[in-house]
């Protein structure tokens, strides 16, 4: 499996750059994947706020949000998401947040 | 003396099977598998015999055809993306492809392979191993994309081999582990993206809101089972789940062309794994879904959103794999859109697509489906710049995620390598934009743009649509009237 290092972390990610080992995540593992997968150089407040709801919600029941969840709980209209997270709240907010790949033709 | 041909083949051989969400499904006791309907891999069970089996009941006569016609001529070569990007592995031809079932074939059911099998290279499977590797020449070295059908001088169609295969593995269990978790969640679920019922009405509710505060009319609506409906529209979930402006897009489109349409609560899925995973049981299950919901609600057409093997599975096939005798017009919603235009339901300003465009044409709609001139009198009506790709039409490259290799991880590397003829003709176009008509083709471009780092953003025709839609000061509220 692909690795990304990046200062003196090492993250282990999938063929498709989702997180190998989802349970390894942090907020560092989050920044690293943000800049190699999505191209983002920081992550702002709203970045978070995004990537902490989809963590913590996965956390609690194992899935993915809803998009439409996101948007409610953040604030922000989905246009926006897409603004953040230029592949989109599931390949690209999800991914950041250390969840698995979607199953799906996607 | 004679010159040795370099060959460089690929590993894809030898991805072993995963098994893990199968044996979880097992442990949950996962209904479709427990009555039979999804089939799970049975390690030390007979499954050579069983492969041999199903593969002599189910030969039909225009397999039959593929299987013998193949002269080996190599035109298919030539034709496959496959092999244009990897053309020192000759493991990458159609033909090498179609051969791997076409030599049981010659082995088990044609005389020829029974009476001098070293002549016509028949060969058998002998272990699950054989069986194994046989998957992933089928699942991950061809995306069924039908290229190399349409320019086979013999009429063979390779991509009816390889989905025949991948029929015959399925029932086994032994296929990929992306294409075993979506068939179960369609099974499940009703739809390929296990999206609940609940999900499904609150993200429809939430776009009406949006687009009733847009408009500044409450007249607006996204119908969800309305009876007597001129259309009944169906969806790809990847429009629920991961981006639902599309459903926005299109019911703001049908509000203001005056249309009678609605959403069925259960058989609103048109995508059909079935039409990847070979596996006309699941083909029919799910096609029957969308036309029963338009029986149930006694629509005069059924609409299918842009998807291609949406477009393929429920305008074509899905007939024959239910069984179900067609009684309701089912077309694109890129046709109907096309009506709207031509008959003035709806207004647009093309110079708000300024950028350049070009269209790429999904297999399942152009060369399989036979949709190839309407989404073209549609963008030029939209845009300002189209321009076409080479190839394009019937003879387009495919994005290279077709035939359900979007959802197979294992073969990613392989998939990205041979992209390389679709990144050239992309660039090759100079557009900014891409537009296709299928969900499959934007994730698929998408990756093609990603990896090879192209300038350039993939859209829908809806998006197009709706970008340069004009909106009249007083909307024509005449959709229905209330529910």
């Amino acid at each position: 499996m692909p690795i990304i290092a990046q200062d003196d972390k090492k993250v282990e990610v999938n063929e498709e750059g989702f997180l190998a080992r989802p349970e390894e995540w942090d907020e560092q593992t989050a920044r690293i994947l943000a800049k190699a997968e999505e191209g983002l150089e920081e992550m702002t407040a709203e970045h978070w706020a995004v990537v902490r709801y989809i963590r913590n919600y996965y956390v609690e029941k194992g899935l993915a949000p809803m998009v439409r969840k996101i948007c409610q709980t953040t604030g922000l209209p989905l246009k926006q998401i897409y603004e953040l997270f230029p592949s989109g709240p599931a390949k690209g907010a999800c991914k950041v947040a250390g969840l698995p790949k979607p199953d799906g033709c996607v | 003396m004679k010159k040795r041909m370099k060959v460089a083949v690929s590993g894809i051989v030898d991805v072993p099977l995963e098994t893990k969400s199968q044996d979880k499904a097992r442990r949950d006791g996962t209904a479709s598998l427990k009555e039979g309907r999804l089939k799970a891999y049975e390690a030390g069970s007979d499954n050579v015999g069983k492969f041999l089996g199903l593969l002599g009941r189910r030969i039909s006569r225009s397999l039959a055809v593929s299987m013998t016609a193949c002269v080996h001529c190599g035109m298919c070569a030539e034709s496959c993306h496959y092999f244009l990007a990897r053309p020192d592995d000759p493991t990458m031809t159609p033909v090498y492809k179609a051969d791997q079932i076409r030599r049981i074939f010659k082995r088990h059911i044609d005389w020829t392979g029974r009476v001098v099998p070293w002549w016509v290279h028949a060969e058998s499977p002998r272990t699950d191993e054989d069986l194994n590797r046989l998957k992933n020449i089928v699942f991950g070295a061809c995306s069924a994309c039908r290229r190399c059908t349409l320019n086979c001088p013999m009429g063979v169609d390779t991509a009816l081999l390889v989905r025949f295969t991948r029929g015959l593995l399925a029932e086994l269990g032994i296929v990929p582990e992306g294409v075993f978790n979506v068939s179960r969640d369609e099974w499940e679920t009703g739809n390929q993206m296990a999206v609940t019922e609940e999900d499904f009405l609150e993200t429809l509710q939430w776009m009406q809101d949006e687009l009733q505060a847009e408009l500044g009319t409450s007249e607006v609506e996204i119908p969800v089972d309305r009876p007597d409906c001129d259309v009944l529209y169906t969806l790809n979930p990847r429009e629920i789940k991961f981006d639902p402006r599309s459903i926005a897009n299109a019911a703001r489109v049908f509000h203001i062309a005056g249309e009678r349409w609605s959403l069925p609560k259960w058989g609103w899925d048109q995508t059909n794994f079935g039409l990847f995973s070979g596996d006309d049981r699941l083909g029919g299950y799910v096609a029957r879904n969308v036309y029963e919901a338009a029986e149930r609600l006694r629509a005069k057409k059924i609409v299918i959103s842009e998807c291609g093997h949406g477009y393929r599975s429920t305008r074509w096939e899905g007939y024959n794999w239910a069984g179900y005798a067609q009684k309701l017009p089912t077309e694109s919603v890129v046709v109907t859109l096309g009506r709207y235009l031509r008959e003035g339901r709806i207004r647009v300003d093309p110079a708000r697509n300024a950028e350049p465009v070009t269209f790429h044409d999904s297999c399942n709609i152009a060369r399989s489906g036979d949709l190839v001139e309407e989404p073209r009198r549609v963008l030029r009506a939209v845009c300002a710049d189209f321009r076409e790709m080479h190839p394009n039409g019937r003879e387009n490259f495919c994005c290279t995620g077709g035939g359900g290799l979007l959802s197979m991880a294992e073969y990613r590397p392989l998939r990205l390598e041979v992209a390389k003829i679709k990144a050239e003709q992309l660039k090759a176009t100079g557009a900014k934009l891409v537009c296709t008509m299928c969900h499959n083709c934007i994730d698929g471009l998408n990756d093609v743009i990603k990896h090879y780092g192209l300038d350039m953003k993939v859209v829908q025709v809806l998006d197009l649509v709706s970008s340069a839609l004009v909106i009249p000061k007083r909307p024509s509220g005449a959709a229905g009237g209330a529910r």
